[in-house]
């Protein structure tokens, strides 16, 4: 306290001044800091609240519709979270999950439709999933009668489900091989070999009859994803119930469901992705909810979400109130970008985003886990290796701070220059990004990774176990669920990119829906930057604020499980 | 089976297990150095290209010249890098006393409680994509700044760079946290036994020992300023400029700070982007300009990230 009187004077009263003074001045500082903190957030959240109203064209609504809605929704809401709030904490987070959970479903349903609808369709999905399963019974049968012959298992491991896809098919090469730096023809190359084995598909579309396509996808998507929640729920009860019992209800919810679904119009494998979504997690959920015996009550809170909202719909319309003519409508999210703003959608832009990131993170994902594993369990720290390994982590956090542009540029010389694929396609798109967010997928890995404590390490060691076996079975479990995490945020992220997209070459604007990984891509972000260049004024007020709003809650429903995910599992 | 051959079999057990060890150790390796590649990778290839662009274009009239007009093959950075400046600047007085201020408030003055939940708040900035940033720059930052009474163009200067300053807070705010959280107790309750107040251990004490690490964050959201591209590319507009000058009192120019943030510009970032859309219709000089660009973007924000990461970490060192 620099101000602080060092003579004695008028001790009584001048200490309590300036104690009052620098009193004043924390409490001020304290203020202002507490406004800094919340500064940004506040200006940003109250400029999406103004995006929203224009995605939704709020302002076109009656006010008697918002106050229908008010009553019937607004109010019992509410009033149901204040009651939690204050009286049942257990039913309160029942709520929020039994809202959460079908919510996220749904949103995953309508991702697997497009799957679907746009890339593969039931007959070919099955076929992967026949030849996935061959390759599976041939690598474990190698496993139980050759356990010695490692490096043969390695070759099993790798070949097998390569044969199993594409079996041996026809080859022939005919050209001219050059060297690489002048480009003189040494001699060309033509050869043609028949095709010895067939694939696993092949074999499978010999079959005079294959059984309609619900029926397949009731077998491949709902059995598989209801057995693989029923262990969940069987791991969680301590006993062997609830495998079989998921399965065999799941399954004929679903295929009533799909048989229902035509009669109102809709696509019975539509019907199937989407109840099959809503209802395993929800049920399993819920066997969680009984099991516990509490917050009971939190499970009326999504019927009365609904309930709410269906009444409000009812009465708004009988007594002749306007709705909200919402830019951001079904009509949006599932027609193409178009030059007339009432048209324009971003159908294209979603499926491709969708598959760009299933590249990313097929690309990504295990490379980063591998660097990561590598840099915390194996890594010397010292030796020339250990100098090494630090010039590694200085490299991976510099990359980290690369600006994305420049990412962009790497993929356009590396694969599209280089490589020699096309510009703009999904597999180049996919990988520029992979590159971009590896440091970060790296750096969240070993943080995962890191958390693990060394005394488990050092019990599986004790046991005899090898490197490779503790990190398989102690390690990684784990640190899976902080991985996860780590790499679910880093996807948020990779999904938001744009300017990479830009520098290889995404057009901004595909009216076609790009129908495979070598196809021109288009990406949500992408668009959002081309609209800015059109001249009607509803593309920057209306049409640009619903693909931001649809991007947003894209990446709040990931960012969102993610840190659920956290969450779950830094308590347990 | 007799015993010898079970004895045989584990040798060869244990020497395939080793060999399998091994083999992974080498597959995670090479994933690692992975990330080596892509350094050397984009080095390389922006090396390459750039090379190309200087033989055509000479160096000294890339660095010195004044216009920038790629379809009359004029090759001119400065007013680029004018554009550059000008944005890390302006966010940086957005971003350093936000995200300082921030920093303290939530190390030093902040419950627990509070702290969870403004702490995600502020990183939410970060994950916001910024295309959105971009939009909400063009459409709705610059009106307000027009109700606000400054005569600001439809792209201009200051929506961009005050959004490039809004993105950047939790780059200054999270990397100073850490410097401040790190500042052992030790000092913090020899002050407090002197008699100083909250507010005195703050900005004398703690603000002081945490100097390294709170600079080290303002390099490293300054090199996220520079490389910033969509929030620019759409808000700010594509015409590159010098600041515009006007003649003073004895006929010496200067620069008029407000006409120049409030109409349009470029970056460095967003010419890139113009160059990759306009490549094909151009000549190759241009598809040849953008690995320049990226060349001399990537070495100042690497030598930044370099620097800021020195910095922190030898900062880190002083008080384990």
């Amino acid at each position: 306290m620099a101000s602080e009187p060092t003579d004695g004077g008028t001790a009584s009263d001048r200490p309590t001044l300036t104690m009052s003074i620098s009193q004043l001045r924390g409490r001020i500082f304290e203020l202002i800091s507490a406004g800094a903190t919340i500064f940004g957030i506040t200006v940003v959240m109250g400029m999406l609240v103004y995006v929203a109203r224009d995605a939704l064209r709020l302002g076109a609504a009656d006010p008697g519709w918002y106050l229908v809605f008010f009553w019937t929704l607004v109010v019992p809401s509410l009033g149901m979270a204040g009651y939690f709030a204050v009286r049942d904490r257990a039913a309160g987070s029942v709520a929020y999950a039994a809202t959460g959970i079908p919510v996220i479903g749904i949103l995953v349903a309508g991702g697997l439709v497009i799957v679907f609808t746009e890339l593969i369709d039931p007959q070919e999905w099955l076929a992967l999933v026949f030849a996935l399963v061959v390759a599976g019974a041939i690598i474990s049968a190698h496993q139980r009668y050759r356990p010695q012959a490692t490096f043969e298992r390695l070759l099993v491991l790798f070949l097998t489900p390569i044969l199993t896809l594409y079996g041996i098919p026809a080859l022939s090469v005919d050209r001219a091989i050059t060297t690489p730096l002048t480009g003189t023809e040494l001699f060309t190359l033509s050869f043609s070999t028949p095709a010895l084995l067939p694939s696993v598909r092949e074999l499978l579309f010999v079959l005079p009859i294959l059984p309609a396509g619900w029926i397949l996808l009731l077998g491949t998507v709902t059995a598989p994803l209801a057995y693989g929640f029923g262990r969940l729920i069987a791991a969680r009860r301590d006993d062997e119930r609830g495998r079989l019992e998921l399965v065999a209800v799941a399954v004929t919810v679903v295929a009533i469901a799909a048989n229902i679904g035509p009669l109102v119009g809709l696509s019975a494998e539509g019907t199937i992705l989407v109840t099959t979504a809503l209802l395993v997690p929800t049920l399993t959920y819920l066997e969680g909810v009984v099991r516990r015996r509490e917050g009971f009550a939190g499970l009326a809170f999504p019927v009365v979400l609904v309930g709410g909202t269906f009444v409000g719909a009812v009465l708004a319309t009988s007594l002749g109130f306007a709705s909200p003519d919402p830019w951001l409508d079904w009509s949006f999210l599932t027609s193409a970008p178009s030059r007339t703003p009432e048209d324009a959608g971003m159908y294209p832009p979603l499926v491709g985003s969708i598959l760009i990131v299933i590249v990313i993170a097929m690309s990504a994902f295990p490379v980063g886990v591998g660097a990561a594993i590598y840099l915390e369990e194996y890594a010397p720290d010292s030796g020339r290796l250990g100098r090494f390994v630090d010039f590694l982590e200085v490299n991976i956090g510099n990359l980290a701070g690369v600006p994305s542009i420049v990412y962009g540029l790497l993929g356009l010389a590396l694969f599209v220059n280089g490589v020699g694929l096309r510009d703009g396609i999904v597999i180049v798109a996919g990988l520029t990004i992979g590159l971009l967010i590896l440091p970060i997928v790296i750096i969240s890995s070993q943080e995962a990774i890191k958390a693990v404590p060394d005394s488990r390490r050092e019990a599986s060691y004790g046991m005899g176990a090898t490197r490779w076996q503790t990190i398989r079975h102690v390690v990684l479990p784990e640190a899976f669920p902080g991985i996860l995490t780590g790499t679910i945020l880093a996807m948020g992220r990779a999904i938001g990119e744009t300017a990479p997209l830009l520098m290889i070459g995404v057009a901004d604007s595909v009216r076609s829906v790009p129908d495979g990984f070598f196809d021109i891509a288009a990406a949500m972000p992408a668009q959002i930057f081309s609209w800015k260049s059109e001249l009607a004024p509803e593309f920057r007020t209306g049409v640009m604020a619903a693909g931001v709003i649809t991007l947003l809650v894209v990446l709040l429903v990931m960012n969102g499980t993610a840190i659920v995910l956290r969450n779950k599992y830094q308590r347990e | 089976m007799s015993n010898e051959s079970t004895d045989l079999q584990l040798a060869g057990g244990e020497q395939s297990r080793k060999a399998r060890e091994r083999l992974y150790r080498y597959i995670f390796l090479s994933c690692a150095a992975l990330t080596v590649f892509i350094t050397t990778g984009i080095f390389v290839t922006l090396t390459v290209d750039a090379v190309k662009f200087f033989s055509t274009v000479p160096p000294v009239d890339f660095l010195t010249g004044t216009t920038w007009r790629v379809s009359r093959g004029e090759f001119g950075v400065l007013p680029l890098v004018f554009g550059t400046l000008a944005v890390t600047v302006i966010s940086a007085l957005v971003a350093i006393p936000t995200g300082v201020l921030a920093a303290a408030y939530l190390s030093e003055y902040a419950s627990a409680r509070t702290r969870a939940i403004l702490k995600p708040g502020l990183e939410i900035l970060a994950g916001i994509p910024t295309v959105v940033y971009g939009y909400l720059a063009l459409v709705y930052f610059t009106p307000f700044l027009r109700t606000l009474g400054i005569n600001a163009g439809t792209f201009n200067i200051l929506s961009a760079s005050i959004l490039v300053g809004i993105l950047i807070i939790p780059m200054v705010s999270s990397l100073s946290e850490d410097a401040m959280s790190s500042v052992p107790d030790s000092l913090r309750e020899a002050s407090y036994g002197l008699g100083a107040t909250k507010f005195d251990v703050t900005i004398g004490v703690v603000i002081p020992a945490a100097a390294s690490g709170i600079f080290a964050s303002f390099i490293l959201a300054l090199s996220r300023a520079i490389g910033e591209t969509m929030v620019v590319a759409m808000a700010m507009g594509l015409r590159p400029r010098m600041p515009s000058t006007a003649t003073g009192p004895f006929g010496i120019p200067y620069i008029q700070p407000m006409e120049t943030v409030t109409t349009s510009g470029q970056t460095m970032t967003s010419a890139m982007i113009q160059a990759v859309e306009a490549d094909a219709a151009v000549s190759p000089v241009v598809g040849q300009s953008l690995f320049a660009l990226g060349l001399t973007l990537f070495v100042m924000t690497f030598a930044m990230n370099f620097l800021s990461n020195r910095i922190a970490n030898r900062y880190r060192e002083e008080y384990q």
